[in-house]
């Protein structure tokens, strides 16, 4: 199954520049066995604005296959968003986008 | 326990007073762990799970998170506690939280399910203990298993009634 593309977030200062260095980092919420099901959607929502169906088919993922990109960007900002996932209890790290 | 439900802008439950004191008692072991110096609690596993990594095999961009975030995570795991136990009725009663309030119950909620859950070795498979009226099957194991679900249906309970809410306003 196909896992649906997390929306990219457009950085406010972009040059316009791409290089290798530019290519986007992106946030992973990895399956954990305690976090509800129902409270891993509700936070993908709370936090990133979701719909339901989106971070329901987020959700899905992280626990039928064990881990979903719920963001990408810039580094920074999935600094951010993993940070604001641990303040909910989320397993989440960043990454460079394989 | 009656489980949260939505009253107007506020989530409302109603704790006994067992129940009222085995947060509180939570509550305090949470504040405990998370106040202890990082240096003589490293590789609990319990903080480990509270205070997780931020990258997967990185070691450098690990440590350069932690030091970016970690004592901001900490001052808002101790914020929510206090304003979870700033709502609990003492000798139990009525619980009545606000949205901020009700995020904060949801977080320290959750702190503590995986504080018990990487301690008891909870996995996907773990079934709730069967406890009868007697106490029968009551060993201590069994007992904080029990907890463990308990905290399950209030965090549950409060997650239902503020994803009904939001469903209301579209």
């Amino acid at each position: 199954m196909a896992g649906p593309l997390a929306p990219e977030r457009v950085s406010e200062t972009s040059t316009g520049e791409e290089s290798a260095l530019d290519r986007p980092w992106v946030t992973v919420v990895w399956d954990d066995p305690v976090n509800l099901m129902t409270y891993v959607t509700f936070v993908l929502q709370e936090l990133f604005g979701y719909d339901e169906a989106t971070a329901t088919e987020l959700m899905l993922q992280v626990h039928n296959e064990g881990k979903a990109i719920v963001s990408s960007g810039p580094r920074e900002r999935m600094e951010h968003d993993t940070n604001r996932l641990h303040a909910y209890g989320l397993w989440a790290t960043y990454q460079r986008d394989a | 326990m009656k489980p949260f439900r939505r009253k107007g802008d506020e989530l409302v439950a109603r704790l006994v007073d067992a129940e009222a004191d085995i947060v509180g008692l939570l509550l305090d072991q949470l504040e405990q762990l998370l106040s202890a110096d990082p240096a003589d609690s490293g590789g609990d596993p319990v903080l480990e799970r509270l205070l997780p990594s931020g990258h997967a095999s990185d070691p450098q961009l690990a440590a350069e998170y932690r030091d970016l975030t970690e004592a901001g995570l900490r001052s808002g795991k101790a914020d929510d506690l206090a304003m979870v136990r700033a709502t609990v009725p003492p000798g139990g009663g009525e619980v009545r939280l606000d949205a901020e309030q009700a995020r904060a119950w949801l977080r320290t909620t959750n702190d503590l399910r995986l504080a018990m859950g990487t301690r008891l070795g909870i996995t996907a498979e773990t079934e709730p203990p069967e406890i009868d009226a007697t106490g029968e099957g009551a060993d201590d194991e069994n007992s904080q298993l029990a907890v463990y679900y308990w905290l399950t249906a209030v965090q549950g309970s409060l997650i239902d009634a503020l994803a009904a809410g939001r469903g209301d306003r579209r």
